[in-house]
Parts: structure tokens; sequence; C-alpha cells
């Protein structure tokens, strides 16, 4: 019995052994490995002609990088030749929510893949499965920061698990570019490392206040929304962004989602005779009220949708009663990037970009903004093995200048990065257009 | 027996009664000041808007009234409340719906449009098509009902069969989700009775839209109340019917068919409720399988309202209640999302004040 458990014990401790092994090899293996360097050294030389800034690094090349590296708040991340740069992501790829971590992930995938790579060496997703759940995004968090070839994190999707892998992230100086999370909370923290590419409530309404005011010349506003956390939000946010603008809001109402008969509310609003209504809620009941807008005596009032009342919905069941309403969405105006990149989407999953959810084309964005500064600080050492300087991605990836599908990428001092704000869209001749004001 | 029970309840009767009665004045003088005060010291609303309110009122209630006949109708004769009535007319406004989509898919080339449908080129006979067929819809749908879940169930305790209506109305609303599928659907209407589309009326220095869609409904559910009464009043069925309600028994023995005459009521309510169904459908637009809840319970309050059992008095709940429902809120000077509360402490005043509702008379032995 006894020599039984000592056998278990030894099983036990040969295995975890056996497991640690290969680890060490790894790590040491760029050192070891020298004939390989002088393999690679020859096609070094060709790229410093693109490339000044690694030119000069690449003669004193093993000095600078343990320079960079001993210097860097977090160390490089060393990536062998042969292996590839990883980019990860905590996304909810099973259950309820799945189509949107699906999306994600293959926004981002189209975007790693169509890059030709840097020096050799090509990008890769690791995309884990976080249901969308706090724990499972800390857990998928941990194992990220295990690896030593992931750089980036494209994520997390999911406001609450991205808020739950932040500090691990932080810890280890991992950039993170999230595409969906719109927690206001998120960037408040002063994370260092969070940056997104989502507005949030609070962006969209700032836009939306300004473009009523000073692009419509709205004096006079009615906030209506649907007593939804997210429409009630939308309809103070752009309520108080208004009056500090110096514009009057004469009335706020709140309508019962589901009904089908919107005139008295609507009547009642039409009697303080605004310029506009600005709706904070879904599809549904926009349209109906966009059906009932003259039978309210609100002809000529422009109704301002909101992210949730954008979609062909509106447009297929208003007709001609929606023409002239604005509404907001993430899906950025038509151009021959979008036009490349549905192309690729659809060649790569057999579906169309948008299907699942609104958020393919920032994805897409996402990873694009990484690769970007990703290329902005690597470097390949003399060892022949890319060098990615933590602290300094960190850095790049907030100081972040790039020109997406979705706009301008621009990060401010908190990580908001959509710089260029939602897109807003009016109905003409039963389409939504890109608004110009 | 009962005799005795009044004479004893005589003394506390009248102080519950006194209390009641100044309560219920205190509170009326309460609503009476609120609205004036809305009305004419703040003078938030002109004209136009109030006669918006009311036109939106009539138009609803209009439906109401109509689902509330049903309701009716079968309490008069069963004394059970047909609680799946509200997915006979679900059932109503998917026939329609349907035979809208049919009809939008046929193509009707003319000289001037040769992209032209069968819809809109003959509007006229397409609505009418859609109200023939949503109502036989639901007046089959209705005679179902009563065959499957309450002939069975006929002599069973009353509360057996509400229970069977309940569950028929789970099962209706189950059953279309599947059929149908939950998304939201909406009438496309031809395009001369688009949605926001109507009559001018100038009222002072602005104008008030009177909808076409909502003149048909409140026309067409004021003709088919017309028509109801005089089946009632004039024919041979209505005259079973009402001996029915008075005494089954009785008018078996006068060589009624009784089975026959429920059977007939529950296709006669099928019907009302199939117009209405459309008509939610031509003038609202959106509709799922669950629209027939809220009209439901709000006709089953409308019908309580003017006195369940009595015709005229499901009629006129029902345009009470959608008048208050439209009105009320502004006149109250209250937000908009509490008018289903108005609608049912109106209810339930009218329950403390008269018992039997507004129009409501004494109700015989066999129906307490």
């Amino acid at each position: 019995m006894k020599i039984r458990r000592l056998l278990f014990v030894v099983i036990v401790v040969a295995l975890a052994l056996s497991a640690c092994v290969p680890q060490a090899p790894v790590e040491e293996a760029p050192v070891e490995e020298a004939p390989a360097v002088e393999e690679a050294a020859p096609a070094e030389e060709e790229a410093p002609a693109e490339e000044e800034a690694p030119a000069e690094e690449a003669a004193p090349a093993e000095e600078a990088a343990d320079d960079v590296c001993a210097s860097d708040a977090f160390g490089c991340a060393v990536i062998p030749a042969g292996d590839t740069i990883k980019i990860g992501m905590g996304a909810p790829l099973l259950g309820d929510y799945s189509m949107f971590g699906i999306d994600i992930s293959q926004g981002v995938e189209v975007a790693l893949v169509g890059d030709d790579g840097f020096e050799g060496w090509s990008y890769e997703l690791i995309a884990e499965d976080t249901g969308g759940a706090p724990e499972a995004g800390a857990a998928v968090a941990n194992k990220m920061v295990t690896d030593p070839t992931v750089v980036a994190i494209a994520g997390h999707i999911f406001s609450g698990s991205t808020a739950a892998a932040m500090p691990i992230y932080e810890k280890a100086g991992f950039p993170m570019m999230s595409p969906s999370a719109t927690l206001p909370e998120l960037t408040e923290k002063g994370s260092a490392v969070f940056n997104r590419l989502a507005f949030t409530d609070a962006t969209q309404a700032k836009f939306a206040a300004t473009l009523l005011f000073e692009s419509l010349g709205v004096e006079k506003l009615a906030v209506m929304h649907d007593g939804s956390s997210y429409g009630q939000g939308l309809a103070e946010g752009t309520k108080a962004v208004f009056e500090e603008l110096g514009g009057e809001v004469v009335a706020v109402e709140a309508v019962t989602p589901g009904e089908v008969d919107y005139i008295a509310p609507l009547s009642s609003i039409a009697a303080k005779s605004p310029d506009a209504i600005y709706y904070g809620g879904y599809a549904a009941e926009a349209i109906v009220m966009a059906n009932q807008w003259q039978q309210s005596g609100l002809d000529g009032v422009i109704l301002f949708g909101c992210d949730g009342t954008y979609g062909v919905e509106f447009t297929d069941k208003t007709g001609p009663n929606g023409e002239g309403s604005i509404a907001v969405s993430l899906v950025p105006p038509d151009s021959a990037e979008k036009t490349a990149f549905d192309e690729a989407y659809k060649a790569a999953y057999g579906m169309e970009a948008g299907e699942l959810s609104a958020f393919s084309w920032s994805s897409y964005d996402t990873g694009a903004v990484l690769i970007a500064a990703i290329e902005k600080v690597a470097f390949v050492g003399a060892d022949g093995s890319l060098y990615v300087p933590r602290g300094a991605l960190v850095e790049a990836v907030r100081t972040t200048d790039y020109e997406g599908l979705t706009g301008t990428v621009k990060c401010d001092d908190t990580g908001e990065c959509n710089a260029s704000g939602p897109t807003f869209y009016v109905v003409t001749d039963g389409e939504w257009v890109p608004f110009v004001p | 027996m009962s005799e005795q029970k009044t004479t004893r309840d005589q003394p506390s009767l009248n102080v519950g009664k006194l209390i009641r009665w100044i309560a219920g004045i205190l509170l009326l003088a309460l609503i009476g000041w609120r609205v004036y005060q809305t009305a004419f010291i703040e003078g938030s609303y002109g004209p136009d808007t109030w006669m918006r309110f009311i036109i939106a009122g009539l138009i609803i209630g209009g439906m109401y009234s109509l689902i509330a006949i049903g309701y009716t109708l079968v309490y008069g004769i069963l004394f059970m409340i047909n609680f799946a009535h509200g997915e006979v007319m679900m059932l109503g406004a998917f026939g329609g719906y349907f035979i809208f989509e049919l009809l939008a898919s046929i193509k009707a080339p003319s000289v001037s449009d040769p992209n032209m449908n069968f819809l809109n080129a003959y509007p006229v006979i397409s609505v009418l098509l859609a109200f023939i067929v949503g109502t036989v819809v639901s007046a089959v749908a209705g005679l179902l009902l009563e065959r499957i879940a309450y002939r069975p169930l006929r002599k069973a305790p009353r509360l057996v069969p509400l229970i069977s209506a309940i569950g028929a109305s789970i099962f209706l609303q189950n059953a279309a989700q599947l059929l149908f599928g939950p998304q939201r659907r909406q009438y496309i209407n031809p395009v001369i009775l688009w949605r926001g589309t109507g009559w001018s009326i100038p009222v002072g220095d602005t104008t008030v839209l009177l909808t076409y869609t909502g003149t048909l409904s409140l026309v067409l559910s004021a003709l088919l109340m017309i028509g109801l009464f005089l089946v009632v009043q004039k024919t041979r069925l209505g005259r079973s019917m009402r001996a029915v309600a008075e005494n089954k028994q009785a008018a078996a023995l006068m060589g009624i068919d009784v089975d026959d005459v429920i059977g007939k009521t529950f296709i006669i309510s099928g019907v009302l409720a199939g117009a209405a169904g459309v008509m939610w459908g031509i003038h609202n637009g959106l509709f799922n399988h669950y629209v027939g809840f809220l009209p439901g319970i709000k006709a089953f309050t409308a019908a309580v309202l003017g006195g369940i059992g009595n015709i005229p008095g499901a009629m006129m709940g029902g345009m009470l209640l959608g008048l208050l429902e439209s009105v009320g809120p502004a006149a109250l000077g209250i937000d908009f999302q509490l008018k289903d509360v108005i609608a049912f402490t109106i209810l339930i005043l009218v329950l403390i004040f008269r018992p039997s509702g507004l129009l409501g008379e004494a109700l015989s032995e066999e129906k307490v």
C-alpha cells in the first residue's frame, strides 16, 4: 500500500517535471541555435533597405536588444524564427452570445491573415472562449500572460469580461484594444493598457447632441426613450450635452416598449413644438413612432434615433414615413477598403460582414491597429528572434494614429480611440445613406 | 334566505355605502380639479392636441369594443370568461396579414405601371378579402376552441373551463410562435391606405390628420356593432341566444338546440375579434403572436366596465376605455406610461360604486 502511494507521488512528480522541461528550452532556444541566426541574417540585411530605423539597430543588434529589453518596464516578448506573432482574444465563442465572439474573431483574423507579416513573422489570432463571463475573462487573461509569444490583446469582447481581465494584463504589460466593450467605467480606471474602438453611449450622446445643435441647427429638442437603461442613458446623456451647448430641451417622455400606439405621447410633445425629437431605444418602437408622426402633428420635425434604431427593418417598415429620419451605426460608409474587407470576409467565412453582429468592421480595425503598433516597436535581434518590447508596445497602441474603415483611430489619454465618432445615417429614398451636414 | 341576509346586513351596509360615496365624491372632485387645472389654467395643450387624443382614443376604443363584445356574448351564455379570446383576435390578424402578402405577390400589370401588384391595383377588393379571411380564420378558431376546450367541460365546476381557457390561450400563443416565428411583422398596406395619410381637418390655425386607416377602423367597427345589435334583437338566432342566456334548461324545453346556439355565439364573437385583428394590423401595423394578449385583457376590462353580459355595455366600455387611455394622462398631467394605471383605476372605481358595471343590471339568480 505504502509503496503504491510512493509510486503515485513519483509519477506525479515525473509528470510535472516532464511538463516543465520543454518550457525551458523554448526560452533558451534562440541562444543555443546560433547557426540559425547566421542563416537568417542575409534576409535581414535586405529588409533594412526598406526600414531605416531597424537598420541602425541591426549592426550592434545584440547589445541594442539587451538595452531596450532591459530598460523596458515589462521586458520583451521574444518570438523565435518560424514562430508567429500572436494576438490574444477573450471572446464568447460558444453559447448565447457566440455570434459576437465569432464575428469579432473573424474580423480580426481577416486583418491578421491579410497582413503580409513583419520581417518574415506572420500574425496569428489566439481566441479563447469566455462565454462573456467575468470569471472566464480572468481565466483567459491568466492563460494569455503565460504565453511568451502573445504580444497584444484584441478585446476582450464584453465589458464584464474585459473589466476582470484588465488588472491581469496591466501587471504583465499587454496592450488591449477592444472593438466592443462599451461600459464607460472601463476607461475611467486610469488603465495604461486598455484602449477601445467601441464608442460608449456617452460618446454617442455627445456626438448626437453636437450634430443636432450645430449641424442641424436645432434649438428646441424633445427627448424620448423606452425606459431601458440603454435608451434612457442615451436620452439623458444627449439632453445634458444639448443643454450644455445652449439648446433648450422642451420635453422628456418615456414610452412603454412593445406597444403600437404612441400617438398620445407624441401629440403631447408636438404641442411643445420642438424642432427635433431624439429617441433612445430600439427599432420596433421607432418604427411605430415614425408611422404615427403625421397623425401626432409632428410634420417637419426630425426623428433622431440611435444605434438601436438603425437597420433595414426601420426603412422597410416605415416606407415614406421614415424619410429624413437620422440614426447612428457602427457600419462605416462605403469605401474601397470596406469593399475589399467585405469580400475578404465573405471569401474566408462564407457569410456577409455584419451578418452576425455590427462589429465586423471595427474588429478589422482593431487587428490593423495592433499590427501597426507592433511593427512600430518590434525589431529583430542578432540571434534571429523577433523582440517586441512590451512597455513600448503599450505606449505605441495608446499613441496610435490610424485611418481605418470606421474612421480615424486616435486614442486620448484614457484609451478612447474612436476619434471620428459614430457614423450618422439619414433615410433618403427609403435607404440609409451617410449623413452629410 | 336571501331576504334574511339583506335585512341583517342593512345597517352596516349603509355606513359602508356612506363612506364609499364620500370617498368617491372627494376623489371625483380631486380629479375634476386636476383636469380643470391642466386643461384651462396651465393650458398645456391646444384644441388640436385634444382632438388628436380623442381621435386616437376612439379608434383604439372601437377595436376594444369589438373584442369586448366577444367576452360579453360568451359570458352572457356560458357564464365563463373566455381568456383565449385575445388569441382568436391574434389569429385573425395573421389571416389578414397573409392575404395581404399573397395579394402583394400577385402581379397585376396595368398600362401606367407594369410592376403593379394586385394589392395596389384593387385595394378595395384586397382589403375586403383580408377582412373576410381574417374573420373566417377567427370564427373557425372560436368554434374549434369551444368544441375542444370548453364543450367537454360544460358540466364541470365553473373554475375548470376558466383554467382550460387560460391553457388554450397559452397553447395558441405558442403554436402561433412555432408556426409563424417570433418576429414582429408589419402589414404592408396598399399605397392609398398607407399609414400617415388621411384628411387634414383644420382646427384653429393648425390641422389635425384623420388617417384613412383610422377612419376605416372606426366606421367598420361601428357598422359591425350595429349589425350585431340587429342580429341579436331582430333575428331568430338572436332570440335563441337571448333565450339561452336567460335560462338554458327552459330554452332547451322550448326546442332550442343549446349546443348549436353556443357554437354560433362563438362564431359571432370570433368574427368580431377577427375583424378587430385585421383592423389592428391595417391601422397599427406591427404585430406578432403576443398581439392578442394586451388588447384581450383591455377588452375584458372594457366588458366588465360596461357590465359583463351586456352588449351595449361592452361597446360603451370599449370606447370609454380607449378614450380614457388616450386622454387620461394628458388631462391629469401625468406620465403617458401610466395610461394603464388610469384605465384600471377607473375600472376599480366603477366596480366599487357599480359592482355590476356601468350598464349592467342586477344579475339573475342563476348567474350569481
